[in-house]
């Protein structure tokens, strides 16, 4: 199953971080250069059932270069949208972000919103329940990341994974598949180190 | 036993002399433009291609400093041109650069200019574009670290902060951040760099930095039908995967080549790109994409396709700074300025038609 992933947010949000954390397991810090334009990777990721491909798409975030990227949503079969805890400007934007989304992407698109730098306790300006609040108010699943620390990380790309498969898989009277609830159960067990 | 001893401290000394002499021991860790060498650097190849190469260079460098001497001027010539596709020697390109972009007139006509702009008030929007990229431009430098004396982190962000105020409908585009970079290390002057990035972004290239990027949209275009023209076989192998031109080639535009191909081939690229203009990245693109189209056209799918194009820019062939810029000028065949002119307005009018 090979899966198209699209992560997308303001510039300097951590967007090639949070790929490469998931990808590699690594970070490091001060080694990043500011993606230009729209980045393609693929790396592959083993589950305990079946091979998962994802396909990863990593797109500048200047307002410009949505016009280039923009075409790519289509394809989209998941969005990583991000903010960073620590930029009060990447938070207000969410809402721009998601009309264009909406505009572009396919509607039955996987969303997810990411508030990314999680891990930076001392510069973070939106509270987490700012994030919860407004991921409830435009249905989309919420949960706090970090490319640092690697806090929930793993969690976000698989569970749009789950997600992804389910649909491939149900059959018209299946119950559906809930990302809320899978995310929400998931991260309190993860959560003995939360801010 | 102290024959042993004896014997063992011979054994290591071959050892550690042996050691120095590889490659990878002769040559710095970091190039001469500050750059760290990345772990899979060739240091065979590099010194096998340096062997040969630095004869050029004196041979170069004597030829330059004879043409340079006693004036300050350069004129549009055959002679010049052919001295520039050559290579401007290091010690010379800031000032050629300088001279046949017309950089050096505009700075001479307008003194204080850039000091103004620094000092003038500064649009807030501006400055934290401009903050958020400054730590991600070469993370690589070991001159653009923040702890480095001078740290270029300072020219970058004044340059770049002082261009945004000139030109407001440009303001700041990522990319602007290492195309300015490269013209720090080589001018080592913030305003000279101011300047040069004024020729680049005001004259020699088409708006490839505006806020519609049409310049950079249509320019795309153009490489896709030039290769539909020259290189029929990698045109149609697009088509077919559905990739789109500006999902391989978008950076290659807006960075000018800089962290694309190895610096020195960048270095000579932009040589050409002041004194002739932007039909050189052209050229450049061609050569990338027609020398490899036996690599390219192995591509099975679209992944398949995305990586080769990442391919294609590694290697000898593009370490060889020399024979590839040999390689431009013959490979992609002939390239009427006519023809680039024609296709771009084609690509505008078609961009704009369909409201991009």
């Amino acid at each position: 199953l090979s899966l198209q992933v699209m992560l997308v947010g303001d510039s300097g949000v951590g967007k090639t971080c949070l790929l490469v954390r998931f990808k590699d397991g690594a970070f490091l810090a001060g080694s990043f250069i500011s993606t230009v334009g729209i980045d393609f990777r693929r790396p592959h990721l083993l589950t305990s059932s079946s091979l998962l491909l994802f396909q990863m798409w990593d797109t500048a975030g200047q307002e410009r270069f949505r016009s280039v990227t923009h075409a790519y949503y289509r394809d989209a079969h998941a969005l990583l949208l991000l903010y960073d805890v620590t930029n009060k400007s990447s938070f207000d934007n969410i809402q721009a972000w998601l009309t264009e989304i909406h505009e572009y992407a396919q509607q039955d698109v996987v969303l997810m919103l990411l508030g990314n730098k999680a891990d930076a306790t001392h510069e973070r300006v939106v509270k987490r329940e700012d994030g919860e609040k407004l991921a409830k108010e435009f249905g989309v699943p919420f949960m706090e990341t970090s490319a640092k620390s690697g806090l929930n990380v793993e969690l976000a790309f698989m569970a749009i994974a789950k997600e992804l498969k389910h649909r491939s898989m149900k059959t018209p009277n299946e119950p559906k598949f809930r990302l809320h609830e899978y995310v929400n159960k998931e991260m309190k067990s993860s959560g003995c180190c939360k801010s | 036993m102290e024959e042993r001893n004896r014997n063992r401290e011979t054994q290591e000394q071959q050892l550690n002399e042996f050691d120095k002499s590889t490659a990878k021991e002769r040559i710095d860790r970091i190039d001469p433009y500050g750059f760290e060498r990345s772990t899979d650097f060739d240091y065979d190849a590099y010194e096998e291609f340096m062997s040969v190469y630095l004869a050029i260079l004196t041979r170069r460098s004597i030829k330059w400093s004879k043409l340079l001497k006693g004036n300050k001027k350069v004129g549009k010539s055959l002679k010049v041109k052919r001295y520039v596709r050559k290579g401007i020697p290091n010690e010379h390109r800031s000032l050629i650069w300088m001279v046949s972009s017309g950089a050096q007139a505009q700075m001479d006509q307008n003194p204080g200019y850039y000091s103004k702009l620094l000092n003038g008030e500064k649009d807030a929007k501006l400055v934290d574009a401009i903050n958020t990229d400054l730590h991600r431009t070469f993370p690589d430098n070991v001159l653009f670290r923040k702890t480095a004396e001078p740290s270029l982190q300072k020219a970058l962000f004044n340059v770049l902060v002082a261009y945004g105020q000139h030109n407001k409908t440009v303001g700041y585009c990522q990319g602007m951040n290492f195309v300015t970079g490269y013209l720090i290390i080589i001018t080592k002057d913030e305003e000279k760099s101011f300047w040069l990035l004024d020729a680049l972004l005001g004259r020699i290239l088409p708006d490839y930095y505006s806020p519609d990027m049409l310049g950079l949209k249509a320019d795309q275009e153009v490489l896709g039908e030039l290769v539909k023209v020259k290189v029929p076989g990698v045109w149609q192998m697009m088509e077919q995967h559905g990739v789109m031109w500006t999902l391989v080639v978008s950076r290659w535009f807006i960075c000018l080549f800089v962290d694309v191909l190895p610096v020195e081939t960048v270095l000579r690229i932009w040589d050409c790109l002041f004194y002739e203009g932007s039909k050189i990245l052209f050229r450049v693109a061609l050569t990338l994409i027609k020398h490899n189209q036996t690599t390219i056209l192995q591509a099975r799918n679209f992944p398949d396709v995305c990586d080769k194009f990442k391919q294609i820019i590694k290697g000898h062939f593009v370490e060889d700074c020399h024979g590839f810029m040999q390689s431009i000028f013959i490979e992609p065949g002939s390239l009427p300025m006519t023809t680039i002119n024609k296709l771009r307005e084609k690509c505008q009018a078609s961009l704009l038609a369909q409201g991009l």
